[in-house]
Formats: structure tokens, C-alpha cells, sequence
């Protein structure tokens, strides 16, 4: 361990070091709340998303915008607003048309998501690289940390959990996209061919009603959870106004990997020498490298 | 007195010169007898027994561009037969035949055949029927009103068709028998699918108390609004030209054999759905139309129960994600984030609840 330097560590810059740091070989201990020591460039310091999630996360957000747009304006055609969406969409029988290839997009995109979701994972398993705290899966660690972290809100706790590379938040709203899309997926074929799936559905009257139901609710929560929380999350609560360059960057800023991920930094620290020299260097500079 | 007569004449004289002068060149409808002498004046009319104005104005403009602009006016108003006629008492019967040939028949044109459609439709006046019942049955007028008697506008007459019809025709006619040949041929009805929901909806079979009255099924009652919230109700609504309207399927092409659904003449009779059906709806089959055109979706039990989970799982996830986000939001200012992503950093550094609550 490297000795002390007096003339940059002072007293408002040290940090607290009872308890709470993270031992890391060849880095020494990093205090759960380095966060807000360390420097971010907001497009982003360390790689989040690969290329294919960042091509996904674009169709699947034009789509869905669209499909959201002349959806909505179709199911709630008696609101004042709807005759000015579909005249946006060259009116009804257009917007059909519209409505269907946007959906025909998302499936793909949802397709290529699947793919890339194998491909991925298979090639991490056969490089013995595989990590089920890297990945989406749920896990019981997830319960404990929403726990934890609720306590940290309301200040009974010092710190915020040490979460994966995806936090509960995530996971849910990745569950979450993954039973909607399979419901408006398969309600929306229902109501695309009720022709063909007349003879599928055990009860025509009742399959269709169902799906009739079911299209218009999931769509209906979709949106409302994607523009009060997704927007919120990713575009206005503090700290990430007016908004986070992940989406097309594919990576993420450094304050933010720590403070919500930080099992996944310390995995960065692990991948990425540059990191491992700054996680260092900082350590040093800010006199945390004393124990 | 002499003066007097010339006066006369020469301001009579001057007073048809300046009509004929300054008239504008009207299009003519068939006016053979000249109604218009009288009808052409704008305050014809009078106020009736029972107070109410009464015009009996004829635009000769408007007229003469109708569907009608050929028919003389006395084919339909027959019960006139001298001048100047007495105080009109009887309607116009529209079975009446009128002295004008179709091309190609020997006979007059008549609407006779589809009255006898419409009298054993549902609409029609049956022999047990109540007088209420009698009075709020629609007649002829009732749907084809005089604003909708003129003809459909109808834009892409192809010139090189037209052309070949000019060379025996005369243009004038074959203008106006071209469009009303063509507009039928591309579509069900002259009038747009909006008119057509309109058309039944209003004072009718919107009218939950008037139907009330004549004792209607319960789906006949709640028609026009399961129709509104079906997905053919809300396209036509918004304006859909394709989407079906009442009558693409209440009815055949004969337009006015609307019967009710027991009924084995019936389009909508499930023996016969399948054919309605696949006027829009290829490849389907008997299964396919037990789908609900005019669904209900609260009237399923199990539905109903799914859709008050929704409900309940809906305000769930909203509210409970929306407090989660407020209580981080409160939860990370407090420890000291700035609102705005910053190069560099966007905290401030531990904040004095902090140090307070933890020590430094």
C-alpha cells in the first residue's frame, strides 16, 4: 500500500472508513460511497450495452411509439384528441396500416432480442464467462436489496445496496416487457387474423373478446408504466436530467455504475485496466488507501 | 288614362326586359308545366293551421342537380291536376311510376320493387303494429332526405371511358349516368359509412327511451353503443371509409331487407353470416361468426373478473412504482444529488442530514 499524501487528502475530502469498503486485489479498499468522489463524462465512462441492445432498445422504442400513437387514438376514439392523432396518421385505414408494420417491427426486434439473448449467453458459457449476477434473472439477493434500498431512502441506512449489473427496478421492468410483449403479441395476431384464429381458439366468442380485452389493457398499462416510471427514471429524477446517453452510447457513466451497480463495477474493475489504474489513482489522491 | 296604360305597359315591359337581362343562366330541371313560375319565388309560402311556416320554395338550381332533375314534377305529385292546385293534403308516394324509361326497358321507372323490399323488412308498417309504433317507423323520406336527394360527388370520372360514351350520348346525361353507375359499383351504399351510423343512430336507435317503448331485445337496446365500442364503430368514427357501418351488414345489396336476427331472411341470421362476413373477411367459416360484432365485454362473468384484476393490478403498478420513484427521488436529494447529469460530478458530496445522522 502506497503511503499517504498529505498535501492533497484534507479533512472535508476523507472519507468515512468504518465499515463498508470493498476490498479489490491490486486496488485496495473502495468505500461503498466513492460515488461521489469519482469524475463521470456524462456520454459515459464504462461499457453497459452491446451494440445489438442498443440497435433493440431504438426499434423497440420508435415501434412502440407508433404502435402506442394509433393504438391509443383508435381505442379511445370518442376523446377529443383521437381524430387529431389519426389525421396525424393520414386517418383510420391508414394508421391500420401503419399500426401493423410498426408491429411487425417490434416482433423482429423482439426476434433479434431472443437471438442475440442465446447467441450471447451460450458464448458465455462455453468461455466459462457466464455470471447469473450479471444476467436479468431474478434472484432472492433482489428482494433484499429493494428492502435495503427503501431503508436507505427513508435514512436507516448509510449506504445503497450493492446491486448487479441489473438492479431490481430493471429486472421488473424487464419482466415486465417480457410478459406485455408476449400479451399484446399474442392478443394482436387474435385481432389481425381472426380468421385463422377462429379455428384455434376453443371459443371463438370468448377468445376474441379476450384478446379484445387484453390488447387494449396491456397497451394501455404499457404506456402508462413507460411515460410516469421508465421517463421518470431514466430522464428526470435527479441526477439524470435531462438524460442518460446509454441508449445510444451503450455505456454508462462511471457515478452511476457505482452508486447502482457496484457489484458490476467492481467486475469492471476486474475487465478494464484503465479503471482499475483511475480506481487507484483516486484512492490515492482522497487518502482512502490509509487501511 | 291613356298615359296611364302606357306607364303601365312600359314598366311591365322594362320589368321582364331587366328579368331576362340580368338572370342568371340556371341550370333547367324538367319543368315542362312550369311549376317554377310560382315555386321559383323565395317567400313562397304560408303559415298553417298550426302556426307553423310552411315554404314551398323550389331552388331550381339545386333541383336540377338532384337525382330527380329528370322526373316532372307532377310523377310524384300526382294529386295535382289543375292550376292554380289546392292546398296540398296527401304525401308524395314514392311507388308511384314516373314517365321516364330507362335505357334499354319498355317500362317507366319505378321504385316500386324496393318499397316492396322495404314493406317486409323490419322497417315496414305490419298489421299489428301500434299506432306509436306506425308513426316512428321510417318511410322513405325519413332516411333519404332532401339534402342527400342530390347526387354523390363523385371526382375520378375516367375521361377515356367518358369519351367513348360521348360518341352516341349526349354529355350532359352520360355525366351524370356515368357516376351514378360507377360510385355504386365501388361502393355498398351512396353515402359514406359515417352518414349511414348517423343516419340509424340518431332519434332512433340511439334513442334508448323511444326503443324502450317498442319493447327491443336487449342487444337491439344497446346496439348503437356496443357498435360504437366495437372496433367497425370506433375506425368509423374516426372516419374509416372501409371499416363496416350498419348496413354492410344488416343488410344485402338490396340495402333495405333490415331484419331482425331470428328472423331466417336475415343477413345476420347465423345461418346466413358467413355470407355478410365475407364481404370484407376472406377465408372464414362458420366458427368465425360467433365472434361478437356488438360485444360486451362486462356482460362475461370470467371476463369481467379478469378485467377487475386488471383494473386492480393497473392502479397497483402505477401507484406503487410512482411512490417508489418519489421516495428515491426524496431518498437521493437528501444525501446530496444535484438534479442535472453534470460532467465531472453530480453530487455535492455528503449532505449535513448525513453527517449529522453518521459522523464524518
Amino acid at each position: 500500500m502506497a503511503t499517504i499524501s498529505e498535501d492533497i487528502a484534507s479533512p472535508a475530502d476523507t472519507a468515512e472508513l468504518e465499515g463498508n469498503t470493498t476490498y479489490v486485489e491490486g486496488v485496495g479498499n473502495i468505500p461503498r460511497n466513492i460515488y461521489k468522489y469519482v469524475k463521470s463524462d456524462p456520454l459515459g465512462d464504462l461499457p453497459r450495452y452491446s451494440i445489438h441492445i442498443v440497435i433493440q432498445h431504438f426499434a423497440t422504442f420508435v415501434t412502440f411509439l407508433v404502435l402506442a400513437a394509433t393504438g391509443l387514438a383508435l381505442h379511445f376514439a370518442s376523446l377529443w384528441w383521437a381524430p387529431i392523432v389519426m389525421k396525424l396518421f393520414g386517418g383510420p385505414d391508414t394508421a391500420r396500416l401503419i399500426h401493423r408494420i410498426a408491429a411487425a417491427l417490434m416482433v423482429l426486434a423482439s426476434v433479434y432480442h431472443i437471438l442475440t439473448l442465446i447467441g450471447g449467453t451460450l458464448q458465455k458459457i462455453l468461455n466459462r464467462k457466464f455470471d447469473i449476477n450479471r444476467t436479468q434473472i431474478p434472484l432472492l439477493k433482489d428482494i433484499r436489496d429493494v428492502v435495503h434500498d427503501v431503508k436507505y431512502f427513508f435514512g436507516k441506512e448509510p449506504y445503497r445496496p450493492k446491486m448487479n449489473k441489473f438492479m431490481y427496478k430493471q429486472k421488473l421492468h424487464y419482466i415486465a416487457i417480457l410478459w406485455g410483449t408476449f400479451v399484446l403479441i399474442a392478443a394482436g395476431t387474435s385481432l389481425l387474423f381472426p380468421e385463422t384464429m377462429a379455428n384455434i381458439w376453443p371459443d371463438p366468442r370468448f377468445g376474441q373478446n379476450l384478446a379484445r380485452l387484453m390488447h387494449a389493457d396491456e397497451a394501455i398499462m404499457a404506456v402508462t408504466v413507460i411515460i410516469f416510471w421508465h421517463w421518470s427514471n431514466v430522464h428526470l429524477v435527479p441526477g439524470r436530467f435531462p438524460l442518460q446517453w446509454s441508449f445510444l452510447t451503450g455505456r454508462i457513466t462511471r457515478e452511476h455504475q457505482i452508486e447502482e451497480h457496484f457489484m458490476e463495477y467492481i467486475e469492471n474493475l476486474k475487465e478494464i485496466p484503465e479503471e482499475k489504474e483511475y480506481m487507484k489513482k483516486l484512492l490515492k489522491e482522497k487518502g482512502f488507501d490509509s487501511n | 288614362m291613356e298615359f296611364l296604360r302606357i306607364l303601365t305597359k312600359t314598366s311591365l315591359f322594362l320589368a321582364i326586359f331587366l328579368l331576362v337581362s340580368f338572370a342568371v343562366p340556371n341550370a333547367n330541371a324538367a319543368d315542362k308545366e312550369n311549376c317554377l313560375m310560382c315555386h321559383k319565388y323565395r317567400q313562397i309560402g304560408r303559415i298553417d293551421e298550426k302556426g307553423i311556416k310552411r315554404s314551398y320554395y323550389v331552388n331550381e338550381n339545386i333541383y336540377a342537380n338532384t337525382t330527380h332533375r329528370n322526373v316532372p314534377c307532377r310523377d310524384c305529385h300526382t294529386y295535382i291536376n289543375r292550376l292554380p292546385h289546392d292546398p296540398v293534403t296527401e304525401e308524395v308516394n314514392c311507388s308511384n311510376e314516373c314517365h321516364i324509361k330507362p335505357p334499354f326497358s319498355k317500362e317507366n321507372f319505378s321504385h316500386r320493387k324496393i318499397i316492396k323490399i322495404f314493406n317486409k323488412s323490419v322497417h315496414g308498417i305490419k298489421k299489428g303494429d301500434s299506432e306509436e309504433l306506425k308513426a316512428a317507423k321510417p318511410y322513405c323520406k325519413y332516411c333519404h332526405l332532401n339534402p342527400v336527394y342530390r347526387t354523390v360527388a363523385e371526382e375520378r370520372i375516367a375521361p377515356t371511358a367518358l369519351n367513348r360514351c360521348l360518341n352516341c350520348h349526349e354529355r350532359k346525361g352520360v355525366t351524370a349516368a356515368y357516376k351514378h353507375i360507377t360510385h355504386r359499383l365501388r361502393r355498398k351504399t351512396s353515402r359514406s359509412p359515417q352518414e349511414i351510423v348517423q343516419l340509424c343512430s340518431k332519434n332512433c336507435h340511439a334513442d334508448i327511451e323511444k326503443m324502450e317503448k317498442f319493447k327491443v331485445s336487449k342487444e337491439s337496446l344497446e346496439a348503437v353503443e356496443t357498435y360504437n365500442e366495437s372496433i367497425h364503430g370506433k375506425s368509423v368514427a374516426l372516419g374509416s371509409q372501409e371499416a363496416a357501418d350498419c348496413v354492410s351488414c344488416h343488410a344485402s345489396s338490396a340495402i333495405h331487407d333490415i331484419y331482425k336476427k331470428d328472423d331466417k331472411t336475415s343477413t345476420i341470421n347465423i345461418e346466413n353470416r358467413t355470407k355478410i362476413c365475407k364481404e370484407c373477411h376472406d377465408d372464414i367459416n362458420e366458427r368465425f361468426v360467433q365472434i361478437d360484432v356488438h360485444p360486451k365485454i362486462e356482460d362475461d362473468p370470467i371476463l369481467h373478473f379478469v378485467t377487475m384484476n386488471l383494473t386492480v393490478a393497473f392502479y397497483g403498478t402505477v401507484f406503487g412504482l410512482l411512490g417508489l420513484a418519489l421516495i428515491e427521488t426524496v431518498g437521493r436529494k437528501k444525501d446530496g444529488i444535484k438534479w442535472q447529469i453534470r460532467r465531472g460530478t453530480t453530487w455535492r458530496g455528503r449532505s449535513k442530514h448525513w453527517l449529522k445522522k453518521y459522523g464524518d
